[in-house]
């Protein structure tokens, strides 16, 4: 991959995340949507050490391998985190987010124990394919717990803008992480399918920093509009 | 006691739901790995260890 282009995704998601920090900090937010928050900085904190590492050792290095995969594990379960928050948020009202973080340990405690079965038989970097593994596995929880909780805001009538359109973002990024990974497999020797993985990791703090700006706290709109089935 | 189950049986349906999307997702998948956060370039696959070949 040539430096520059992927120096200008990096310093785009870095921009973005610094974005998503301050607008929410701004507009009194930051407490309200910690989880959201606090992966976004994560995620900051795990690109400036992957820059850091990247410039010190070069892309095909072994310490480059191992930094990318442990962050990208600690960042699927702070998402995985963030997902959970925003079902909690939705599930408030009708009392049920104590459910919600008891089906959230179960579904963390399995996944883990999951990945931790199928790499358990092999012997080679038992930890890093165990990370991989989890990540992985953690990664289409997150999706179908997202789908879970669009399916639950359309027919709860979720009417606040901001959780809405924040699930819709996450929605967005798993399908569209899905997708690249389909089009990596299909298309591997084209070069530019090697930027949708980075253009990717941008979208999410984009698109929470733009819900934030464009919306406040009370704004309210009605999601079952979006359905085109008339009923 | 059946709400316990309730909660039970949901995680698994999401935990088998979930495994059997990626099992679709990654069934032809020549890249074992998903990149799945932050925009940093994704590093290509490993060599494999020359102490520790695979089975």
């Amino acid at each position: 991959m040539p430096d520059r282009i992927a120096l200008i995704i990096w310093v785009l998601g870095i921009t973005a995340d610094v974005c998503l920090i301050a607008t929410s900090l701004v507009r009194g937010s930051f407490f309200k949507y910690f989880f959201l928050n606090f992966y976004v900085i994560l995620a900051m904190s795990a690109d400036l050490t992957r820059q850091y590492v990247l410039r010190t050792w070069g892309l095909n290095s072994v310490e480059y391998h191992y930094v990318y995969y442990y962050t990208d594990c600690l960042l699927t379960i702070a998402l995985f985190v963030a997902v959970i928050s925003l079902a909690s948020r939705v599930f408030a009202e009708l009392k049920l987010d104590k459910f919600v973080r008891v089906i959230a340990v179960l579904l963390l405690l399995g996944t883990a124990g999951f990945s931790y079965g199928v790499v358990a038989q092999s012997a080679q970097r038992l930890s890093t394919s165990f990370t991989n593994e989890l990540s992985q596995n953690l990664y289409f929880v997150g999706l179908v717990l997202t789908y879970l909780l669009w399916g639950a805001v359309l027919k709860l009538h979720e009417t606040r803008t901001r959780l809405v359109q924040m699930v819709l973002a996450l929605g967005l990024y798993f399908s569209a992480y899905a997708g690249s990974y389909a089009l990596v497999n299909l298309a591997s020797k084209y070069e530019v399918v090697l930027y949708l993985g980075p253009l990717l990791g941008c979208f999410l703090p984009i698109s929470w920093s733009l819900t934030m700006l464009r919306h406040s706290e009370d704004s309210r709109l009605t999601p079952a509009r979006l359905v085109a089935v008339p009923r | 006691m059946s709400r316990k189950l309730g909660v039970l049986v949901l995680a698994m349906g999401i935990l088998v739901g979930a495994m059997g999307l990626k099992t679709i997702v990654g069934a032809n998948a020549k890249t074992p790995v998903m990149m799945a956060n932050g925009c940093s370039p994704v590093p290509p696959p490993l060599p494999p260890d020359p102490k520790n070949p695979p089975k």
